[in-house]
């Protein structure tokens, strides 16, 4: 009973709020540039629109173009429900932990590779080889950072890490959290396409990763490709935020009002870090391609100095 | 009680601040980046003191550590950062790639550095496992950190960050393990620094003046 209720409460949540976040990043962005810009619901009705039309789909590809839209909708979605929004709900136990969270986008990500090298168009096999790289430079500092984090909670179950944070009292003022979120917003940005490593708004042959591995799509193939990153983007906001500013133990009750009081707080920091998000890419240029593995060593190496606080303090009081 | 481990948890955060400015000051391509990063350690630096100085001032009530974070902030945060702005404004030169070996590299070379600075103090006799600590560990770093920037950059400019990096290491690790020097010590410290980057200032436009170039390798042509 009680995981059936995590599982709806999961996907309600993730499902609903991350066209929200998408629509508010790019709120902020028409803002700072003196434009009125798109409502923050419109990617619901792009995501409509799209649903409604018939794909296009060129005679030369083969099945793997034709299920890769569902492969990675549905690898965004079990990632979704790995990372609970909030620990005043929890199942007894959830099978599965960060790694296989990690794993679970890789497979996805392998899809949308192989389907983008599927059409032989050129532009796909730039945007799949492009993406090879970042997904390869990024992943190592994925799993370190949150490496550190399970050894501090001597466990790799997601839920047993945020029921551990809740003890922490402040993490941001924390030496090992501290260095763990700010590895943790690099892998975000890189993740999720935004404007240091990627710039989701742009079709310019030279600088698309992601839209160039989309490109052929179209219909609801790409809305659910869109609403697939969407997905994955609110992820890994919800790791961050789940992780970095805990907020249930400030809760001091249980039941129906605690459940409904903590998914307020989360909606709020998400809110905040979806704001946060667009005043860095308002605020960054995009790097060249040759300067991602310098954020990538950056990224790595915030990572690595928070095991090693770890490690010299010794486990004590952390 | 709390108080008080709220406080030493903040320093503790501070000085892993401090450690990861000098790895961004590593990553770092531009002059002018440079001297930004610096402002923004010796900032950390005197809020550090700042805190030591505010719970000194409680416990004790000794004002003077409280004098030496204005000081920093005067001195290191404000007029040497400008001055090497002015530096730079006067020798200018076409911005070209001033570090040998890539970043990436350098950067893990850094984190080698820390490991090591971990190793080899673990390894010391007179240390006590108590005050081996994670801040001393990663002020010793930031010292280590600093000799490779300094021995990674052609450019003067750079050269001499690489130093006030050094001595900005330096600088904290005496403070975080002594609590608190001696007034005179860091009036005497500051007082060297200041006389260094004056001629090294003066010395940099000079350099540019006889090569048309601050790279220090350029200074190879003056052996016969």
């Amino acid at each position: 009973m009680n995981s059936i209720v995590y599982l709806l409460i999961q996907l309600l949540v993730i499902l609903l709020v991350a066209p929200f976040v998408n629509g508010l990043i790019k709120k902020v962005k028409a803002l700072s540039q003196k434009r009125k810009g798109a409502s923050v619901l419109q990617m619901y009705f792009d995501l409509y629109k799209l649903v409604k039309k018939k794909p296009v789909v060129s005679n030369i590809s083969s099945w793997i173009f034709h299920v890769t839209p569902y492969i990675v909708f549905a690898t965004a979605l079990a990632a979704a429900l790995l990372v609970p929004v909030s620990t005043k709900i929890l199942p007894p136990q959830i099978p599965g932990d960060f790694i296989m969270v990690v794993s679970i986008l890789a497979l996805g990500r392998f899809f949308l590779m192989i389907a983008a090298l599927d059409t032989a168009s050129t532009f796909g096999g730039m945007g799949s080889s492009r993406e090879a790289m970042i997904s390869a430079l990024i992943e190592p500092s994925i799993l370190i950072s949150m490496f550190t984090v399970a050894l501090i909670s001597r466990s790799t179950s997601l839920p047993q890490i945020m029921e551990t944070v809740q003890k922490v009292g402040l993490p941001l003022a924390h030496p090992v959290y501290i260095m763990v979120g700010l590895a943790l917003l690099i892998i975000i940005l890189a993740e999720t396409c935004r404007i240091p490593v990627d710039d989701p708004a742009t079709h310019l042959e030279l600088t698309m990763v992601h839209e160039a591995m989309i490109l052929e799509y179209s219909g609801r193939h790409l809305a659910l490709l869109e609403y697939g990153a969407a997905v994955k983007q609110l992820v890994f906001m919800t790791l961050f935020v789940n992780i970095l500013i805990p907020q249930d133990q400030m809760i001091g009750f249980m039941g129906l009002g605690a459940l409904i009081l903590s998914l307020l707080i989360y909606l709020l920091k998400v809110i905040l870090l979806a704001l946060a998000m667009g005043i860095i890419e308002v605020n960054t240029v995009k790097l060249k391609l040759f300067s991602i593995p310098n954020l990538a060593a950056l990224s790595f190496i915030l990572a690595f100095l928070g095991v090693l606080q770890f490690l010299i303090l010794g486990g004590k009081h952390v | 009680m709390s108080n008080l481990a709220v406080n030493s948890n903040l320093l503790e955060t501070l000085s892993v601040l401090i450690l990861l400015s000098s790895f961004v000051l590593m990553a770092n391509k531009r002059i002018n980046s440079y001297i930004k990063t610096f402002r923004i350690q010796s900032f950390l630096i005197a809020l550090a003191a700042g805190i030591m100085g505010l719970r000194s001032l409680m416990s004790e009530g000794r004002w003077d550590f409280l004098v030496v974070c204005l000081l920093i902030m005067i001195l290191k945060v404000l007029y040497i950062p400008n001055m090497l702005n002015k530096t730079y404004k006067n020798v200018s030169y076409k911005v070209e790639k001033d570090f040998i070996l890539n970043i990436p590299i350098l950067v893990l070379l850094c984190c080698g550095l820390v490991v090591f600075s971990y190793f080899t103090l673990s390894g010391v006799d007179g240390i006590s496992q108590d005050v081996l600590n994670m801040q001393l560990v990663n002020s010793v770093s930031v010292i280590w950190i600093g000799l490779l920037f300094m021995i990674s950059r052609k450019k003067a400019i750079g050269q001499i960050i690489g130093f006030l990096v050094i001595e900005n290491g330096l600088y904290i690790t005496a403070m975080y393990s002594t609590q608190g020097m001696p007034f005179i010590v860091d009036l005497g410290i500051f007082i060297d620094l200041l006389t260094f980057v004056l001629i090294m200032g003066v010395m940099t436009f000079r350099i540019n003046e006889k090569f048309d170039s601050i790279d220090t390798d350029q200074l190879n042509n003056l052996k016969g």
